[in-house]
């Protein structure tokens, strides 16, 4: 329950860039030193390994992160915890339990941990609804929800865009909505929280 | 939301559709709809659905955050006197809203919700 938040796993972040990179590099020279006339091999090892670690980084590592997500679900079920808002999020899943004032989070660069807390250990949780530009330029491509544990600041976007939307787009208006809800629902747990 | 909804809500709402005289506001009331939620929007066209689900109040601020709230206006033309309800379905966000949907109901389905 005390242990500290990573937000990262390092040594997973790295091995989800290089290995397969390294996996791509062992076809390459496979198929030079072994298939250098062609053939079948020569195929596997040029498009094959590659094809591998194109389907790894587009979904390999959300396949994790989903898997470790219902595994904290099921795990959240058995030990009794009230599933009363959940929120997944781009790289976090937030759960929080109201009655017991307790929150579980897992993070997508973090997929083999997770963490159960009382809520009574959030400093603080406000809504970023990244708001930048004057006048009509005045807009947003990011809102987020963003709260401090034990100095650790997570962020959780509710909405985000490669452009910028104007503050009344019904888009941002949503985010905001989101936003607003899970700061409102993560101070009511820690309220509750013993 | 239709564009010819959106249109008429923003130009003549308030236009009767039998004599196109101006009709006046005779109610108006202020809804929550606990059963909306944001990000669960469900589209509801059915009047009892409305008549099950809204809950009145004062003001905007007593309905809770990322709860939709419905506007209602009650309309009467003084010439022909013809009757119609429009439902303004939105998400109030800050000092903000966004509307969902512009329900009219112009043959009487309301009637027994709103004078009960």
């Amino acid at each position: 329950m005390d242990k500290k938040i990573q937000k990262i796993n390092y040594i997973y972040l790295l091995c989800y860039i290089f290995v397969p990179l390294m996996v791509v590099s062992a076809g390459f020279l496979l198929g030079y030193y072994l298939f250098h006339d062609g053939g079948v091999g020569a195929v596997v090892c040029f498009m094959g390994f590659p094809l591998v670690a194109i389907l790894w980084w587009s979904f390999g590592g959300k396949l994790l992160y989903k898997q470790h997500c219902k595994k904290l679900i099921r795990e959240l079920d058995e030990r009794g915890f009230s599933r009363n808002q959940t929120f997944d999020g781009r790289g976090s899943t937030v759960v929080v339990d109201l009655n017991r004032g307790e929150l579980a989070l897992v993070f997508f660069w973090n997929p083999f941990d997770h963490y159960i807390l009382p809520a009574k250990r959030i400093e603080r949780a406000w809504v970023d609804d990244g708001a930048a530009g004057a006048g009509f330029l005045r807009g947003s491509s990011r809102v987020s929800f963003l709260f401090l544990i034990d100095g650790v600041k997570i962020r959780v976007d509710t909405f985000t865009s490669n452009k910028r939307w104007r503050m009344d787009s019904d888009y941002i208006l949503t985010g905001i909505s989101k936003a607003d809800v899970m700061v409102d629902v993560l101070n009511q747990a820690k309220e509750r929280s013993a | 939301m239709g564009l010819f909804r959106k249109m008429r809500s923003m130009l003549h709402d308030d236009w009767c559709s039998k004599c196109q005289s101006e009709m006046d506001v005779v109610h108006k009331q202020l809804y929550a709809l606990p059963t909306q939620r944001v990000g669960q929007y469900r589209q509801q066209d059915d009047p009892a659905y409305y008549k099950k689900n809204l809950v009145p109040v004062e003001k905007k601020a007593q309905i809770p955050t990322g709860m939709y709230a419905c506007g209602m206006h009650v309309y009467r033309c003084p010439q022909c006197g013809h009757r119609a309800v429009k439902l303004t379905v939105f998400l109030p966000v800050r000092d903000q809203e966004k509307t969902e949907q512009l329900l009219y109901f112009e043959d009487g389905e309301m009637d027994d919700f709103i004078w009960r």
